[in-house]
């Protein structure tokens, strides 16, 4: 009912369908997602060693 | 144009009219005051964020009642133009060759042992689920692991292109591990009140598997799946169906699952892992003490949330009287507790509940408390664990409460010898138990469409108890006479009778799956091979580190080519792609490759003269998709018997190379895939070839019509669809 939309040109949408097919993309959404992701990674900050430590903890197979 | 659509209220018809709608009264009238709040005061500045707390409940009781209100309006007002660009957009139902697919996964089920049983007799409903339809070898994924098995499963697609391959993933920045499989966020805005400052979103919680799973493209042309407990649905899908989120859920903590013991025992030792203890005193039979909960993020430094503890200890009667909060249950030693709810004042009005099971493993000269690790409450959960949001309440209103943790069965209270085989085993069926109840409560009002659930007990009890069926495993000394030495023969019983009732109930026109996503082996020595790398002088350690410090802190990474995170991958420190790389990609990278996977075929245990490592496979080979750059380098195929060493999963460098496993967990999976088949039953006959658990996926597709999408590497198993 709510969406959340962001209008790419159509010719780039064009190229976006036919690369995301090959690339190995389940839908036009995921490809997009995903170089978005990747750059806001080069951005982003990286957890401390506490925080991941915790989220691990009791995690059976590596501790 | 990119779209996100959702559709709650065609899900709340299916689900029935029990679907509770109700919020806990307290949080509503806090809500409506805070929102009034929200407008008045400034933005706090931004703080870390770990785990489901204070700010997690009361962000999701305002998000859901707000949500709500607006969503019954808005839909109220919209349904008749709904209703008519539905009938115009509607998608062509595809013609379906089935009724309903069922598909029960058995989590680790091994083919080896399930032969072996059939073969005495004991599986009589196996027998004749395959005696009808058909019994296969199920061919696992690279690297045989539950999250990556399972996210191919059910998306069609190698790892490349579901981005899971492993439990753990690296961050190139820090080296450090990441969950693979979940990211939680981090809050950024608050509102100050007080001493309270109130977070003005959610933490962003995501997913990161990708692809698409097969009941999302079923849902995509209305046809309805429920989806009960499949690992890597957390946070869960959102599709046309219901789902129970699975692996990786996290306790009340924020863990993966940890315990707490109460202890009069001196002890000053610490858990190796996934335990705290708590050291008390009695006086005059009467301990007091505090259980320490999730963090207060509505408080400036997150202090915990805490529970006073009151433990009266009646010895005559041999019981004792414990109040947890507003909680009081009576104790019997070594009597597991059902299910008790704590509740967390946040700050008035807002209680962060959960879930624990309490245990006196003793009361005589000492007194010692298990609590097993505080699952988030299904009734009212602190994070999102279920697609409709009020799915996983709506279950706890049908079964009763039930375990919500990720990998809810305690395995390291039995490992720290905190719990016993007993207790560990009733943990463990009596989740199997209410899986079953859900399972068979949506089977029930499954009409047409698909089910799918997991049960995982089977991978947990043989992690557990593997040294009881193999002569000589170092972890089986002295449990010739151990009451449970037969749980393993037990289990695979169990599991039979489960395939009876399931079969029971089949109706004309139904598929009954009956899969595992791997089999088992014992894990008899642990390999560092962290070590071997710093030995063969791929790894190298800072100046006087000695190799001790975890998560590989003792790496000199301006001076190390290789190394090994996770349960079975070893990356290459490449240039470009991790922060301190030093491989040049290229020539460079694929000769040190070659390098390793050579040196790495066929490595042998010197002191047991047996192989250690089968063969290193190239991802580069056996994968291809659009995460590559995430995947390792090498997938580390251990012979059986073997797996990557505890000290090297935790990033640990010094030690052996090789060395025994003494611990509980004396069976596992992570090994040369080709060793661990899972098993696949079906009511249908299929042609003779092994199929793939890759298969499964568009196989389902098929089976109702619908073609598999060129993205999925799996095929329709050939003679069933």
């Amino acid at each position: 009912m709510f969406g959340s939309g962001i209008k790419l040109d159509k010719a780039l949408l064009a190229r976006v369908k036919r690369y995301a097919d090959l690339a190995g993309y389940s839908s036009v959404d995921e490809f997009v997602t995903h170089i978005i992701e990747k750059e806001l990674g080069q951005l982003e900050g990286s957890d401390s060693e506490d925080d991941i430590k915790k989220k691990l903890k009791g995690l059976g197979y590596i501790s | 144009m990119l779209r996100l659509v959702s559709n709650f209220s065609a899900q709340a018809v299916r689900l029935g009219q029990q679907v509770p709608h109700r919020l806990p009264g307290p949080v509503s009238r806090l809500t409506l005051t805070l929102a009034a709040w929200l407008l008045l005061a400034p933005a706090a500045p931004a703080l870390a964020y770990i785990g489901p707390g204070a700010g997690f409940a009361l962000m999701t009781s305002a998000f859901v009642l707000v949500t709500t209100l607006f969503v019954v309006l808005a839909t109220i007002l919209a349904w008749p133009f709904r209703a008519v660009w539905r009938l115009a957009t509607l998608p062509h139902r595809p013609k379906a060759s089935i009724k309903r697919l069922i598909v029960v996964g058995l989590d680790g089920q091994d083919p080896t042992l399930t032969d072996q049983f059939m073969q005495q007799g004991l599986l009589p409903n196996f027998s004749a689920l395959a005696a009808e339809g058909s019994y296969r070898r199920l061919t696992t994924t690279y690297p045989s692991l539950s999250p990556v098995a399972w996210s191919s499963f059910s998306t069609g697609t190698n790892p490349a292109r579901h981005n899971i391959f492993d439990f753990l993933n690296r961050d190139r920045r820090t080296y450090l591990p990441l969950l693979s499989s979940t990211y939680i966020g981090k809050v950024d805005r608050f509102l100050r009140l007080g001493k309270y400052r109130i977070p003005l979103r959610k933490p962003e919680l995501r997913l990161l598997r990708r692809s698409k799973p097969f009941w999302t493209i079923l849902g995509e042309h209305r046809i309805w799946s429920t989806v009960l407990r499949v690992p890597i649905t957390f946070p869960p899908d959102r599709f046309y169906g219901a789902e129970l989120s699975a692996m990786c859920v996290p306790d009340l903590l924020g863990t993966q699952g940890t315990f707490l013991l109460f202890t009069t025992r001196p002890e000053n030792a610490a858990f190796q892992e996934g335990g705290v203890r708590v050291g008390v005193t009695a006086q005059d039979d009467r301990i007091v003490t505090t259980l320490q909960g999730p963090e207060n993020t509505l408080l400036d430094g997150n202090p915990p949330l805490t529970l006073p503890v009151r433990i009266h200890l009646d010895r005559a009667a041999g019981r004792a009287r414990a109040e947890l909060g507003d909680t009081t249950l009576t104790l019997t030693p070594g009597e597991l507790s059902g299910w008790v709810t704590l509740g967390f004042a946040a700050m008035p009005g807002v209680r962060v509940k959960g879930l624990t099971r309490l245990l006196v493993t003793e009361m005589g000269e000492h007194f010692s408390l298990y609590v097993a690790p505080i699952n988030l409450d299904p009734e009212s959960p602190a994070m999102p664990i279920s697609h409709p949001s009020y799915y996983a309440s709506y279950l706890a209103k049908k079964v009763g409460p039930y375990a919500t943790l990720g990998l809810a069965e305690d395995t390291w209270a039995l490992n720290e010898g905190v719990t016993d085989d007993a207790t560990f085993l009733q943990q463990t069926y009596d989740i199997d138990r209410e899986r079953e109840a859900m399972f068979f409560a949506a089977l029930e009002r499954l009409d047409s469409g698909s089910l799918v659930c997991v049960f995982d007990g089977t991978d947990r009890i043989q992690h557990m108890f593997w040294r009881d069926i193999e002569a000589g495993h170092p972890a089986g000394r002295g449990r010739d006479a151990a009451p449970q030495r037969h749980a393993i023969r037990e289990l695979y019983a169990h599991n039979d009778a489960l395939v009876g009732r399931v079969r029971a109930q089949l109706r004309d026109g139904d598929v009954l799956m009956v899969i595992s996503d791997h089999g088992f082996t014992s894990f008899r020595r642990g390999v560092n091979l962290n070590q071997w790398l710093l030995r063969e002088g791929y790894l190298t350690l800072k100046p006087g580190a000695d190799g001790r410090g975890e998560w590989l802190r003792d790496v000199d990474w301006s001076r190390t080519k290789a190394y090994v995170l996770g349960l079975t991958g070893l990356f290459l420190n490449l240039r470009g792609r991790e922060a301190q790389g030093i491989v040049a990609p290229g020539a460079d990278a694929a000769a040190v490759k070659a390098e390793l996977v050579d040196k790495l075929r066929r490595l042998c245990d010197e002191e047991k003269q047996a192989t250690g490592i089968n063969e290193a496979f190239d991802t580069a080979v056996i994968y291809a998709g659009p995460y590559m750059e995430n995947a390792p380098d090498l997938v580390i195929g251990y012979n059986a018997g073997y797996r990557v060493s505890w000290d090297c999963a935790k990033g640990i460098v010094a030690g052996p190379v090789f060395e025994d496993n003494t611990k509980a967990w004396s069976g596992d999976h992570c090994v040369d895939p080709r060793l661990v088949p899972g098993v696949f039953f079906c009511n249908r006959s299929v042609e003779p070839q092994e199929p793939a658990l890759i298969d499964i996926a568009p196989t389902a597709l098929r089976l109702f019509g619908i073609d598999p999408p060129p993205h999925m590497d799996g095929k329709p198993i050939a003679g069933l669809a």
